[in-house]
This record gives C-alpha cells, sequence and structure tokens, in this order.
C-alpha cells in the first residue's frame, strides 16, 4: 500500500470523495451560523423566551433548513462512500451494509427531525406558545440526544477496521471512532437534565461530545482521501 | 494503543475538570454527598484493580520470557479481577439506588453515576481487550506488540478508577 498516489480513472470516487467536506462545511454554515442550534440554546429557557428565540431567527432558521433538506443527500454519498472502501478490508462485506444502514436510521433524529420542527415552530408565528415550545423540545432533544443511533454506525467502523487486514484505514482512527460511542453514550442523559453538564447544551453531552467529533471527521475526510489514492485502478466486484 | 490511551486520558481529564469546577460551586453538597458513599467497598475496588494490573504486568513479563501457558493465566487472573470490580460495582449502585441516591438525586450523584459508568464501560471493553491478549498468547507465533497493547489499555483503565476514586470517594 506504499504506492503512488494513483488518480487516474476515479472521477467517480473524487466526485463523492468532495461531497465530504462541502457538506460538513454547509453543515457547519446551517447549524452555527443561520439556525443557531449549535451550540444549543438552553433546556432551561421559558416559554416566553423560546417564542422568543424563534421570532428573532426567524428568517435565518427557515433558509438554513430549507438548504439543510436539500443537501442532506451529500451525507448518504459520504456513507456510500465509507462503504465502498470498507468492501476493500479483508472483512466481509456485511460491515460495510452494516454502517449505511445504521447512518440511514441516524439521519432522520440526527438532523431532520431538529429541521422539520423548527421549520414548523417558525411556519406560523402566532401559534399558540406551548405548542411552539413542544417542537424546541422535540427538536434539540432529538438533535443531541439521537447520537446513540451513530454508536452503532462507530462500533461497526471501529470493528471493522480492527479486523481488517488490508488496512484501508489505519488502526488508531479505530480508536477515534470508538470515542465517539463513550460521547453518544454520555449524551444519553440529555432526555433527563435541563441544566447542567448532561443537559443537551451541557459541557459533557454537547461540548465535548461536539469537539471530539470534531477530531473525527477532521480525521475521517483525510483519510477517505487517502485512502482513494492508494486504490488500485481496476474496478473491484460489485 | 498510546494515542488512545493518551486521547482517552485527555478526555476523562476533561469530565474531571468539569466535575471540580461543579464541585468548587457547591461544595458542601459534594462533600454531604460523598459522604453517603461506602468508602470500604470503594478501597477493595482500589485494591482488585490494582491487583489486575499487577497480574496484567507479570503477563507481559511471562510472555517476554516465552511462557505463554503462564502469561495467559496471569491475564486470566486479570480479567477475574475485572468481573470483581464490575460485581462489587454493581453492588453499590443497587444499594444506593434503595437507599434513594439516584442518577438524578443531586449534582454529586449525577457524576458519581456517569464518571464511574463510563468508566464501567471501559472495563467491559477491556474485557475484550484482554480476550485478544489471551487468543495471542495461545498461537504459535505471538506477536508482543499486541500483548502490551492490551496491557497499556488496562493500566490506563487502573489508573482512571484511581483518579475516580481520589475525586469521589476520599477528596475533602
Amino acid at each position: 500500500m506504499t504506492a503512488a498516489p494513483d488518480r487516474t480513472g476515479k472521477r467517480d470516487l473524487w466526485i463523492c470523495w468532495w461531497t465530504a467536506p462541502v457538506f460538513y462545511l454547509l453543515f457547519g454554515l446551517i447549524f452555527v451560523l443561520l439556525t443557531r442550534v449549535m451550540p444549543p440554546p438552553r433546556p432551561s429557557m421559558s416559554t416566553a423566551q423560546i417564542g422568543a428565540f424563534f421570532a428573532e431567527h426567524r428568517t435565518t432558521i427557515q433558509i438554513g433548513f430549507a438548504l439543510l433538506i436539500v443537501v442532506i443527500a451529500g451525507s448518504a454519498v459520504l456513507s456510500g462512500l465509507v462503504a465502498y472502501q470498507m468492501k476493500r478490508m479483508s472483512v466481509q462485506p456485511v460491515f460495510a451494509y452494516g454502517y449505511i444502514a445504521t447512518l440511514a436510521v441516524g439521519a432522520v433524529p440526527g438532523c431532520l427531525l431538529c429541521a422539520i420542527s423548527f421549520l414548523t415552530a417558525t411556519f406560523r408565528p402566532d401559534r399558540d406558545p406551548h405548542q411552539i415550545a413542544m417542537l424546541y423540545d422535540v427538536a434539540l432533544l432529538s438533535f443531541v440526544g439521537s447520537l446513540g443511533c451513530f454508536a452503532a454506525q462507530y462500533l461497526i467502523l471501529a470493528i471493522a477496521i480492527l479486523l481488517d487486514k488490508n488496512k484501508i484505514f489505519p488502526t488508531w482512527f479505530a480508536y477515534v471512532s470508538i470515542w465517539q460511542i463513550v460521547t453518544e453514550l454520555l449524551a444519553a442523559p440529555v432526555f433527563i437534565f435541563k441544566h447542567g453538564p448532561f443537559a443537551w447544551n451541557g459541557a459533557i453531552a454537547f461540548y465535548e461530545g461536539t469537539l471530539l467529533f470534531g477530531v473525527y471527521i477532521s480525521c475521517f475526510i483525510p483519510l477517505l482521501r487517502k485512502a482513494i489514492q492508494q486504490q488500485p485502478s481496476e474496478r473491484l466486484p460489485a | 494503543m498510546w494515542l488512545f490511551v493518551l486521547g482517552d486520558l485527555f478526555i476523562f481529564l476533561a469530565y474531571f475538570v468539569i466535575f471540580m469546577i461543579y464541585r468548587r460551586w457547591d461544595p458542601t453538597l459534594f462533600l454531604g454527598s460523598e459522604r453517603h458513599l461506602d468508602l470500604a467497598i470503594g478501597a477493595i475496588n482500589t485494591l482488585v484493580l490494582l491487583t489486575s494490573s499487577c497480574l496484567v504486568a507479570l503477563g507481559v513479563g511471562a510472555a517476554r520470557r516465552a511462557q505463554l501457558q503462564r502469561a495467559a493465566r496471569f491475564v486470566q487472573g486479570a480479567i477475574a479481577c475485572g468481573a470483581l470490580f464490575l460485581a462489587l460495582k454493581a453492588f453499590e449502585w443497587v444499594r444506593l439506588a434503595h437507599d434513594g441516591y439516584t442518577f438524578t438525586h443531586n449534582n454529586f450523584f449525577m457524576f458519581f453515576f456517569a464518571l464511574t459508568g463510563v468508566h464501567a464501560f471501559h472495563i467491559l471493553m477491556g474485557f475484550i481487550v484482554l480476550a485478544v491478549v489471551r487468543r495471542e498468547l495461545r498461537t504459535d507465533h505471538f506477536r508482543e506488540h499486541v500483548v502490551v497493547a492490551g496491557a497499556v489499555y488496562w493500566h490506563m483503565v487502573d489508573l482512571i478508577w484511581v483518579v475516580l476514586f481520589a475525586l469521589l470517594y476520599v477528596m475533602r
């Protein structure tokens, strides 16, 4: 696997790879700047404060989440690319299929439910404030709390990497993947707490988890690039 | 593995710092709650894990001297210690919950159950790691780096517990 990088005839793979940095850049733009979900507003806000939050950010929320729904397919393409690389591993392709399946499960609670809830909340500003507050809870509980869906994904990836004799991805990345599982587990208490480190905006449940996810993605995108570069040009069997 | 260990220690360091910050904000609550913990069980658990680390170290030593069967037995002993640790921890948790000190009781117990829970998860992962080490010791051409990596992981788990014990049970 130390041959010179091979760029011929892989344009299809490179197109897929580029969806990764583009998608995550957009994701960051949408969730941080436009919709204000990252970092999340407090779970301890009153109904009136929640209403004020939506009133203040109505326009950018609508633009941001409408855009998310259009570009969400980027994450699907990325998981397809990862699964394709996983099929090059010495382990059975069942891991690749499992990887795709877990992400498919996670996409709805992971960000789409948040998007739809926020869009619904901003759709009719004169709606009953208690209903708006409920949509707020649904959105943020699902966004932060659904991290558990991805625990299975990280586990599958970690096991596949550790068992893989073809070394498509380096062993240390399996450990980075395992860290994600631990941070997911520590996000589970968001359904209980409205303040403190285990609330949906908490130091442990949100900030540390997001920071570690940033590490994960910052490693994953270059590793995928390297995997594609080192992949021999002939086509794999389907 | 060293990368994982350093990273994991760093992650736990963050948890400890956050714990200390919250403790600083409400020292009376934290000290008062700490008194409800059973120091004896905590101390016994600490000894159990230290013993297991000792056994793992002896196992590595035996492996290096090509005494593979002996090494595998040491590793087996370490796993047994880990199981004893978890059994004692489960007993402790059930007793605390029975007395009304649950995850949501107050901030101290929130940290207590979360931190010992994550640590327990690491012990469970440790069983897999040690099982891999033991299997490696039973192959014809065992790879020393696999055995050492497993040992390093287990020592890390022990180290984390020692700090947890100090922070949660002992610190005044």
